[in-house]
């Protein structure tokens, strides 16, 4: 009886050992894992947002550039895949397609009349509520302006071609008592079309920057307007040595931001209804003549349109790299 | 003079009267829109091509909300705005669990590679979507994912950067010492996550579901290209295809410029809703997600 219990426990006494190894291998396999690794839960919790950006946002990225140098036509099925590759010919037309010229240089003057209203009228709001003493007044007219951002930009741009409406549209009616005899026909006309485009896309945008140019002025701090005033300083010339320069992140920011407009696209086709471009596709921007060409004409040149987007593409690039270097070289 | 300036209070200076004066007419400019669209939504049969047009409607009227709503024959617009409805909550449900298990490992965990995948996953935001449309139709398409609303609930969650980083800073925020203590109750990693760290982001999750909400809301060109059929497309596309019939439509009493006008009110109304009652939301996601990259 003695011995056996004396075996057991010898047993239990090795078996106990054995497991005390065992866990020590155990831990310490832990341990080197996490030092070579880390928490491993880390990949667990990240892996559905990488699998979702890998497939719906980095995949298309990749496919959209080898799409770029072949004649993809969706309804024809051998130019799909490997087969369609056709080198640099999309690029050899592109160059001498005469609508994407005007399609590019229809963007760049919507970009151009845009850019500077929108930036100005924006960073005006902002130090305009900046200077508001009243915090309930101050917060209601950031409510009222950035109040357009959110709204869908189909709807806010149907709600503008009411407004251009050629005979029952308030502008014209104004227009006519304020006595002019013939005013013009907004979406219509050719000669005023791509016009008629800025002022409902600067209502949509420029609440936003407002706001981001509000927190830039916000988080300035209180204490160099003072030191400013003590030297002398008048109002503009803080707003001018020490607001603007110190908003030059928010600069950059909007800049940025600002360049992914020049597509333009969703405004004309909801404005115009559609992928015409309105009246002699005045308004056919490089945006809509690329959705066109890939998914409303003839065999759905999606290959020839995948080209025109890596351009804008580049050059949208090569604008934002040129941006980021100037406001770097000035803050040195 | 100058003596009865002092005097005046702050507000009355005419300095303050000139920025006072600027920002209400900026403020008329932002809400004339939809004032007007408002107005003209109420007005019915000939009051509605009235030469002189009033702001407030003499006789308004809900009969074009109505007549947009229950015709079935000529309007879908129920239904759009139940798709829309079914995207934007499924896109938002699923961007905010995504960026939320996400943003805690990346604010929270020590793991090899973490901060270069960060930046990897935030730092290609910046790289234009260079037939992005055309690659995204056939994958879909190939995914059998077209034209269902699945497909859209999975596709615009992916644009995760601005999200990710909003909920990473969120988590960093979270006080140390509290996980701490946990850790020391013998808390596991998913225990400290559900337990500590979640009650501290609520704010960052509710700012990331807004944002969701007005992209996925007011989103045109990727869900125009994946639906083909009119019955299963969102609100945002279904406006802009009104003009084209409601004007073969006559009657006295309802007009395609009245009618169509409460269609836009329609669409727009939940954004305004959600944008004036959760209005301090927006301007915090704005200054912590997007200054602070």
């Amino acid at each position: 009886m003695a011995e056996t219990s004396t075996a057991q426990k010898v047993d239990e006494v090795r078996a106990r050992g054995m497991r005390a190894v065992a866990v020590e291998t155990v831990r310490e396999l832990v341990r080197l894992r996490e030092q070579r690794w880390g928490n491993l839960w880390g990949y667990a919790l990240i892996a559905p947002a990488v699998i979702l950006y890998l497939i719906f946002e980095a995949w298309p990225i990749v496919r959209g550039v080898f799409m770029a140098f072949s004649d993809y036509r969706w309804l024809l099925r051998e130019t799909h895949g490997l087969g369609g590759f056709n080198g640099l010919d999309n690029w050899r037309e592109l160059f001498a397609d005469p609508t994407f010229w005007r399609s590019l240089k229809i963007s760049a003057q919507f970009s151009v009349m845009f850019m500077p209203i929108a930036l100005g009228l924006s960073l005006f709001t902002a130090t305009m509520i900046s200077k508001v003493q009243n915090g309930k007044a101050a917060a209601v007219y950031r409510v009222v302006a950035y109040m357009p951002v959110v709204l869908p930009v189909t709807v806010a741009m149907l709600v503008w071609g009411k407004l251009y409406d050629v005979q029952f549209g308030y502008i014209n009616v104004l227009l006519e008592k304020l006595g002019v005899a013939n005013p013009p026909n907004w979406l219509g006309s050719p000669k005023v079309a791509l016009y008629s485009m800025v002022p409902p896309t600067i209502w949509l945008r420029f609440g936003e920057w407002t706001l981001l140019f509000l927190i830039g002025i916000y988080n300035i701090n209180r204490e160099i307007y003072e030191a400013a005033r003590v030297d002398g300083a008048g109002g503009f010339a803080q707003w001018l040595y020490i607001t603007m320069p110190l908003l030059k992140p928010v600069f950059t920011l909007v800049l940025v931001l600002g360049t992914g407009i020049i597509g333009a696209t969703v405004e004309s086709m909801a404005l115009f209804q559609g992928t015409t471009g309105g009246p002699g596709q005045a308004a056919l921007t490089t945006g809509v003549y690329s959705y066109r060409t890939a998914f409303i004409s003839g065999d759905m040149r999606m290959g020839y349109a995948a080209s025109m987007s890596l351009f804008v593409g580049l050059v949208n690039m090569a604008i934002t790299g040129g941006i980021f270097a100037i406001m770097r070289t000035e803050r040195n | 003079m100058s003596a009865f300036m002092r005097a005046l209070p702050r507000r009355m200076r005419p300095s303050g009267l000139l920025v006072n004066l600027s920002l209400v007419a900026i403020c008329i400019v932002c809400l004339f829109p939809v004032a007007w669209t408002i107005s003209s939504s109420l007005k019915i049969g000939e009051e509605i091509y009235s030469v002189t047009p009033r702001l407030i409607p003499r006789k308004p009227s809900l009969e074009n909300y109505i007549w947009m709503l229950t015709r079935p024959d000529m309007s879908a617009l129920p239904l759009n705005l139940w798709n829309s409805l079914k995207v934007t909550m499924g896109a938002i449900l699923l961007q905010c669990t995504v960026a939320t298990l996400a943003g805690f490992a990346f604010g929270r965990l020590n793991f090899r590679g973490r901060d270069l995948l960060f930046y990897l996953l935030v730092m290609l935001m910046f790289i234009p979507r260079a037939g992005g449309l055309m690659a995204l139709y056939e994958l879909m398409e190939y995914l059998h994912l077209r034209n269902t609303h699945i497909g859209l609930i999975l596709l615009y969650p992916a644009a995760i950067s601005v999200a990710l980083f909003v909920m990473r800073q969120n988590f960093l925020a979270v006080p140390r010492e509290l996980e701490e203590a946990a850790i020391i109750d013998g808390a596991g990693t998913m225990k400290l996550l559900w337990h500590v760290d979640i009650p501290f982001v609520r704010g960052g999750i509710a700012v990331v579901a807004i944002w969701e909400f007005i992209y996925v809301w007011g989103e045109y060109l990727i869900a125009l290209t994946m639906l083909d059929f009119p019955e299963l497309e969102t609100v945002a596309i279904a406006v802009t295809k009104l003009r084209g019939w409601s004007a073969h439509f006559t009657s006295r009493v309802i007009t395609p410029y009245g009618s169509e006008s409460a269609a836009y009110v329609v669409a727009m109304l939940p954004m305004v809703l959600a944008f004036v009652l959760l209005q301090k939301w927006f301007v915090r996601g704005l200054s912590e997600g997007i200054l602070k990259m």
